[in-house]
């Protein structure tokens, strides 16, 4: 792993972090409206976006997250397969925002997990668990993709990564 | 937001939970998580409530410390309460309205599961309150350490991790600065309609993107100039020495499991 690419993704989970705490009071309830999830779809103009993106969830759900033990496994494991699975429709999909739609569909599909983990812990009906998560990553995503975009026509992070 | 600068929960201190090495903080509550699915009935569950409650009291975190972490989680333990008090239909029928009627098992059921919540959530933000970030990451790269057998890159993984925390407070600054800038211009974050918040969003972030990659930028230059290659033959400024309270610590954890064992029903 070169320099560039560990210090972009460092400051990287700093931004989701300070984005997650402008807005912490909607997150870590039953409907998450974390919007700093938005910065998922970073993945889509570059797969080494991955790390920060990770490192970024790991810190928030460590040091905010009143469930913390549980979110660092199921959060954690959850964004990182979610990203693995964009990453590997990307050699597929070269078109961005068809590659945001497909991102935007994995993480509402993999808040399974997340429903899982409720269920687990406390017993909380799974299916019903699953639709109040899956909604509140949909809307964020959904809502972030063309911002993203946005931001990516200004700051150009495709070539971030490049040079 | 500005009380929160400083990152996570610490709260300066000289127990002996502040004093625990790192690493077996992380060990116990990553073992408690476990053991808390032991505890079954009352007597078990009382085990478990002391055990949490002795941990607290070493740590001398004042209780209303502890309390402030749980608002923003007290709905969904109401409501997990309720839920578990509403559906359960076990043993007697305690309240009758009309065809509705709540059992002693539901509330039972309810009590326990809140009580797991409630004993979770503490024992993790004890973590937060009695531990600083710079430890947690020390402590987490020399857990994680086993994985680069299988070629993990634990070490940049950590560089990542420092160079994280000590750009936080900078961006959360930086943050704050642009919003005030925007709401200057016109920018409203609070209200508006929802496509008037999009465009609010929209014009934080591409600000906020464009310096924190100029920061990443400069860094970067500035670790290449200066020859930065990390992993091997690097020695650590903080060294984490493992005491005999660690490991009587981690004796009590995996003794209270025990009990817990052949208390649960």
């Amino acid at each position: 792993m070169n320099i560039r690419t560990i210090v972009v993704n460092g400051i990287l989970a700093a931004v989701y972090i300070a984005v997650t705490m402008l807005i912490q009071p909607f997150g870590f309830t039953n409907v998450q409206f974390r919007v700093s999830e938005m910065l998922n779809h970073l993945v889509v103009f570059h797969k080494k976006y991955f790390f920060g993106i990770v490192l970024g969830v790991f810190f928030a759900n460590l040091f905010f997250s009143p469930m913390m033990a549980y979110d660092l496994v199921f959060g954690v494991g959850q964004s990182v397969i979610a990203l693995l699975i964009t990453i590997f429709s990307m050699r597929y999909v070269k078109n961005v925002w068809a590659r945001m739609a497909v991102n935007t569909l994995v993480f509402t599909f993999t808040m399974f997990l997340i429903a899982w983990e409720l269920k687990l812990a406390f017993d909380l009906p799974f299916f019903f668990t699953w639709l109040t998560t899956a909604v509140g990553e949909f809307v964020v995503m959904a809502v972030g993709a063309p911002i993203m975009y946005a931001v990516n026509r200004r700051a150009h992070l495709d070539k971030l990564m490049e040079t | 937001m500005m009380n929160s600068m400083i990152i996570g929960k610490y709260v300066p201190g000289n127990s002996v939970i502040h004093r625990m090495d790192p690493r077996a903080k992380l060990l116990i509550i990553f073992m408690y998580v476990f053991i808390v699915f032991l505890a079954n009935n009352s007597v078990t569950y009382a085990v478990l409530t002391v055990f949490t409650f002795g941990f607290l009291a070493l740590s001398r975190i004042p209780l209303s410390f502890v309390i402030r972490g749980l608002k923003p989680i007290i709905w969904i333990i109401v409501f997990t309460f309720l839920l578990h008090v509403l559906m359960t239909k076990e043993g007697d029928v305690l309240y009758q309205i009309g065809s509705f009627s709540i059992y002693e098992g539901g509330v039972k059921q309810g009590i326990f599961i809140s009580l797991r919540f409630l004993l979770l959530i503490i024992i993790t933000t004890l973590l937060t309150l009695t531990t600083t970030p710079i430890e947690v990451t020390d402590g987490v790269e020399i857990l994680l350490a086993p994985l680069k057998k299988m070629r993990v890159p634990v070490h940049e993984l950590a560089l990542m991790m420092s160079i994280s925390l000590r750009f936080i407070p900078t961006l959360m600054e930086e943050t704050e600065k642009i919003m005030k800038a925007q709401t200057a211009r016109g920018v409203d974050f609070t209200g508006g309609r929802f496509s008037e918040r999009m465009k609010a969003i929209v014009s934080l972030l591409v600000p906020l993107f464009i310096s924190s990659f100029k920061r990443a930028e400069e860094l970067a230059t500035a670790m290449e100039a200066r020859g930065y290659r990390g992993g091997e033959g690097r020695t650590k400024f903080r060294q984490l020495v493992w005491k005999w309270t660690d490991t009587a610590f981690l004796a009590a954890v995996l003794l209270l499991a025990v009990v817990l064992f052949v208390l649960r029903s």
